[in-house]
């Protein structure tokens, strides 16, 4: 019978083989990270004076100015008044709800990240598009960073770079690029096939193809995924806090062990808030400058 | 055939007769998502199905909705190791409302909290085990984000001792040595730092208790306030979130009992009798957790471990005759 | 003249292609020697999942013409047409442009060879949406990075010679098809290349606005006197501006020939079948059926004119002089004339023959009344009265049999 017991029973390493396999790849890990963590935390060492800076200017501004400039670039995006008055009421009211510095730090790091997600993003995304096999290897990283759960890499990264803001953007972009990438190698792939032709049998080179027609027509399209990816990174703040990224995310995380429905609620608004100000604020903006591509057909 | 069929049955019959003692139905017990809650958890289910002939389900759980639900639901019976600090009210009013026992204390000394340094840090200096000398040497507890401050990681938010460490920090005046508190958000990120610090040889300082894998794992020294602890102004004061003149006081030790439902306890007296006597003290704790640790074993693994290597300890929680069940059962 | 002459056959050659094969799929060369061994599309693609686009094509192009590329979808037109500027790279064969073969062209050639040899048009226009009107005009010369200036003049006339001043401003989206397709030619006019590429121009455009755009069509040729590769699946618009046309069937070039060549003599049942229903006396113009007068009588005496008749066997002859075509005199009535008086001059009305004329662009259905009430060729005048040929009665009766 015992010979015969792998057909009832999934025939599984033993113990010991699946111990000393774990043991293995985390000393090996620890290892690296002993040997290495110092080196790679000074590479981040730039962003991580950029990330205390911008934050501090947020914070550090008087309210008005913050206020002000942040309407100025909302108008400027989205010429609506209409849109600036929405903006304008729900930094007062988040203001006046004592949330100002939490929004504040929220802001600097998710436009950080949006920022990198998009530097990032945009040339995977590129790159995608122009090699089949490169377009076979990345998509299922971006599977695999969009399903493992954070925690899963976060506490590597913890022990590698320290908890705070950078392994807390790290985090943030893992899960929010992939939007920006897929849709990027997306929209350039839809970009009409004979007008890509057209500008290749004019004699376009490479680069005029990919500035001059596919970039700007595949622009809508990069759009939403840059859109996507704001709401997503907004959906890490309180993931993110859970390594010690301050703001909206930590008092969201207090209210969940403590069951303050109300802070939870609050601050929960104020993320949504941010949220519907990136969002407008970058919709309008791809409408506005979009708009010849279609919908003015008028034969 | 049915003279067999009879036969068989009177066995039976017989049998739970003249066994009747050791009979034991069906229990549950909350099996908790940290190492030494799930360890006892595992020894529990172990020696109660093999000793006690108990037919055993461990229920995952947390600390606060178990509690909730033994007192609310009567499940799971038992909760091997319960902190009752964090609902020390309505564990008290569920004792007080018979519907809830402690049986014992799972962790003799009680749990130790309190702000710990790296061992080889007081190696290297031995006034480091002082707050004085903490005070003193800021610069060896580098903030991740200002060079020119010492950290203190504190209780992630939200949970009790977010407040202690806070007040604490205020008394020790650790501000004005240049001290700032840092939230690690979540008890993943704050082992992670100390995971970070101690693989680098580099300073940490910050709140973390006892017994626990990464204390049984990485070895830290407790610093002393030089102040005792003061039980009184430590409940009604440090543990406030209005503590308005806060000094310094050392954690006193947290129960950590063993509990179970009124209903386990008059269900099954023999069992509950050994949950009375199962009790470990922190260094033994500290040693299997770290074991665990080193190993990577689950709570089931260690608790066949422990049984094995441990007969001095476990043989004096049962009886005889229990013992040699569980003895015979593990060979 | 240059309507006459575009006709001949004895022109440059500019385009010379031989021995070209396209096999789509992975391993295109390995599958090449059942290609060539004859196994049909079907059978290799059964075999080995490649797809035969085009097979052993051999045709030159000269200048000056309007070479039309005939099939229907699926015959590898479309994909012929891309390899005139290695839009799509052959699996072997050769294409030469002016003796040079392209496929030796280096990357940064290739660019320079398509942006100066060779323009093209498409199908579904290509145009760039986000772009103006005029930025879609200028793009050849943009990035050749011509002077913006420069690149604008230039691209305002070429909208202004299309038909479509003033709309320089406007989006594609904002026009309608025939005018987007306007701004197709006018882009590929505009970096005057020599060479035309236009891959089913007119086929998206409605049948009113596409006899339009090829009335257009010839009539800029006649100025510009391109190179123009067409392609397309209607065999009246084949017929109508093609000045040589090859029919592709299946990848295999079934016929190449004049259009009158293609209707009157079918290489096989393919091309048979596909002539058969097309009204010839409306797809063909007279030109395409028109002969070399050999003998034109011009101011003489009727004497001279008899011996000169006679000389070549002819019963009637056609009479021309300064002010153009005159008419029509019989051998008949001019040797009753001669007996009274030898010395006439045969430009008189009392001996010419009103017989009408027809002009060389004009369907030979549009002519067909002028042939009647006589039993003369039809003679042939360009716009200033001179007469450039005749057509035979027996060529029109052949054209309008079957």
């Amino acid at each position: 019978m015992s010979d015969t017991s792998w057909l009832s029973k999934f025939p599984q390493l033993e113990r010991g083989d699946l111990i000393a396999i774990r043991k293995t790849l985390d000393g090996a890990y620890r290892e690296f990270s002993r040997n290495y963590g110092d080196t790679i935390e000074s590479l981040f060492d730039p962003l991580l004076t950029f990330l205390i800076w911008f934050e501090k200017l947020l914070i550090a501004s008087p309210w008005w100015l913050t206020i002000g400039v942040i309407l100025a670039i909302v108008y400027g995006a989205s010429r609506s008044w209409k849109l600036c008055t929405g903006v304008l009421a729900s930094l007062l009211a988040i203001g006046i709800l004592g949330m100002w510095d939490d929004t504040m730090r929220t802001l600097s790091i998710i436009t950080v990240c949006t920022l990198l997600s998009i530097g990032i993003g945009i040339p995977t995304g590129i790159l995608m598009s122009r090699s089949n096999r490169a377009q076979a290897i990345v998509t299922p990283i971006l599977d695999v960073m969009q399903t493992m759960p954070a925690f899963v890499y976060l506490i590597p990264v913890v022990m590698l770079l320290g908890i705070g803001k950078i392994p807390g953007v790290i985090a943030v972009i893992i899960y929010a690029v992939p939007p920006v990438i897929r849709l990027t190698n997306l929209g350039i792939r839809l970009v009409n096939k004979e007008t890509l032709e057209a500008a290749t049998a004019f004699g376009a080179t490479a680069k005029q193809r990919l500035f001059g027609i596919q970039l700007p027509l595949a622009m809508p399209t990069i759009m939403a995924g840059i859109n996507q990816t704001i709401m997503m990174a907004l959906a890490m703040v309180v993931v993110a806090s859970m390594i010690g990224v301050k703001g909206l995310g930590q008092p969201v995380l207090k209210s969940i062990t403590n069951q303050y429905f109300t802070l939870g609620l609050f601050n929960g608004l104020a993320i949504v808030a941010l949220a519907i100000i990136f969002d407008r604020v970058s919709q309008t903006y791809a409408k506005r400058t979009q708009k010849h591509l279609g919908g003015m057909n008028n034969d | 055939m049915h003279k067999q069929t009879f036969v068989a049955g009177a066995m039976v019959l017989l049998s739970s007769a003249s066994f009747a003692a050791d009979s034991c139905g069906q229990v549950t017990i909350a099996d908790m998502n940290w190492n030494s809650a799930s360890l006892m958890a595992n020894i529990d289910k172990y020696i109660l199905e093999e000793g006690y002939g108990c037919e055993i389900e461990l229920i995952p759980g947390d600390t606060m909705p178990t509690g909730a639900s033994m007192i609310e639901k009567g499940e799971p019976d038992v909760a091997p190791e319960m902190w009752s600090n964090a609902m020390r009210d309505a564990l008290q009013k569920g004792v007080d409302d018979k519907r809830l026992r402690f049986a014992g204390s799972s962790l003799s000394d009680g749990g130790e909290e309190g702000f710990w340094v790296p061992k080889y840090l007081v190696e290297m200096d031995s006034s480091l085990a002082t707050i004085d000398g903490i005070l003193k040497n800021p610069q060896l507890f580098k903030h991740p984000e200002d060079d020119s401050l010492g950290a203190l990681y504190s209780c992630p938010a939200g949970w009790n001792c977010q407040i202690s460490t806070q007040n604490l920090y205020v008394a020790l005046g650790m501000e004005e040595a240049g001290f700032d508190i840092i939230d690690p958000g979540s008890s993943a990120g704050l082992s992670g730092s100390i995971a970070r610090a101690y693989e680098r040889g580099q300073g940490w300082l910050g709140y973390y208790w006892a017994p626990t894998a990464v204390l049984g794992k990485y070895e830290m020294v407790k610093v002393d306030f030089g102040s005792g602890i003061d039980e009184e102004h430590f409940t009604t004061c440090l543990t406030q979130e209005d503590c308005l003149d806060p000094r310094p006081s050392m954690w006193p030790p947290a129960p950590v009992k063993t509990m179970t439902t009124e209903s386990f306890a008059t269900r099954e007296p023999a069992a509950y009798d050994y949950f009375t006597k199962r009790s470990f003290t922190n260094n033994k704790m500290n040693v299997l957790l770290a074991w665990m640790e080193f190993n990577q074993a689950d709570g089931e693994i260690a608790a066949e471990y422990f049984l094995k290597n441990n007969e001095e300890m476990w043989t004096n929680w049962v009886s005889a005759d229990v013992a040699a069940k569980i003895k015979a059962s593990l060979n | 003249m240059t309507s006459l002459n575009k006709a001949s056959t004895d022109l440059e050659t500019l385009i010379e292609i031989s021995g070209l094969y396209q096999v789509f799929g992975n391993k295109a060369k390995s599958v090449l020697p059942m290609v060539k061994a004859g196994k049909s599309k079907d059978e290799v693609l059964a075999e080995t999942g490649h797809t035969v686009g085009l097979r052993d094509i051999n045709l030159d192009v000269k200048r000056g013409e309007i070479f039309v590329i005939m099939g229907l979808s699926g015959s590898g037109k479309s994909t012929m047409i891309r390899h005139f500027n290695r839009l799509i790279d052959p699996t072997e064969g050769q294409i030469k442009v002016e003796g040079e073969d392209i496929m030796q062209l280096s990357d940064e050639e290739l660019i320079q060879f398509r942006r100066h040899k060779m323009s093209m048009v498409f199908q579904h226009f290509g145009l760039m949406p986000h772009r103006t009107v005029l930025d879609n005009v200028a793009y050849g010369l943009a990035i050749q990075n011509v002077d913006k200036k420069e690149r604008l003049a230039s691209a305002n006339q070429w909208l202004e010679t299309v038909g479509l001043a003033g709309y320089g401003d406007q989006y594609p989206a904002q026009l309608s098809g025939g005018q987007q397709q306007r701004v197709g030619l006018a882009r590929a006019l505009c970096t005057n290349a020599e060479i035309l590429l236009m891959d089913e121009a007119f086929s998206a455009l409605d049948p009113l606005i596409r006899s339009e755009m090829q009335d257009q069509l010839i009539e800029l040729q006649a100025k510009l006197k391109k190179t123009i590769i067409f392609i397309t699946h209607d065999l009246d618009e084949a017929l109508r501006i093609g000045d040589r046309i090859a029919i592709l069937k299946d990848g295999i070039l079934s016929q190449v020939g004049k259009p009158v060549d293609i209707l009157l003599h079918p290489a096989d049942d393919y091309v048979e079948a596909f002539v058969k229903d097309v009204n010839r006396a409306r797809a063909l113009n007279t030109q395409t059926l028109m002969q070399d007068i050999g003998n034109i009588l011009g101011s003489q005496s009727v004497e001279s004119a008899i011996h000169s008749l006679n000389e070549n066997q002819q019963e009637y002859g056609f009479v021309s002089n300064q002010d153009g075509y005159q008419g029509v005199v019989t051998r008949v009535q001019l040797e009753q004339v001669a007996a009274n008086d030898n010395a006439m001059d045969i430009c008189c009305d009392e001996l010419l023959i009103k017989v009408p004329s027809v002009s060389p662009d004009q369907s030979l259905q549009s002519a067909i009344p002028e042939a009647l009430g006589h039993n003369f060729a039809l003679p042939v005048t360009c716009e200033e009265g001179k007469l450039v040929g005749s057509i035979p009665r027996s060529e029109i009766a052949q054209v309008l049999e079957s």
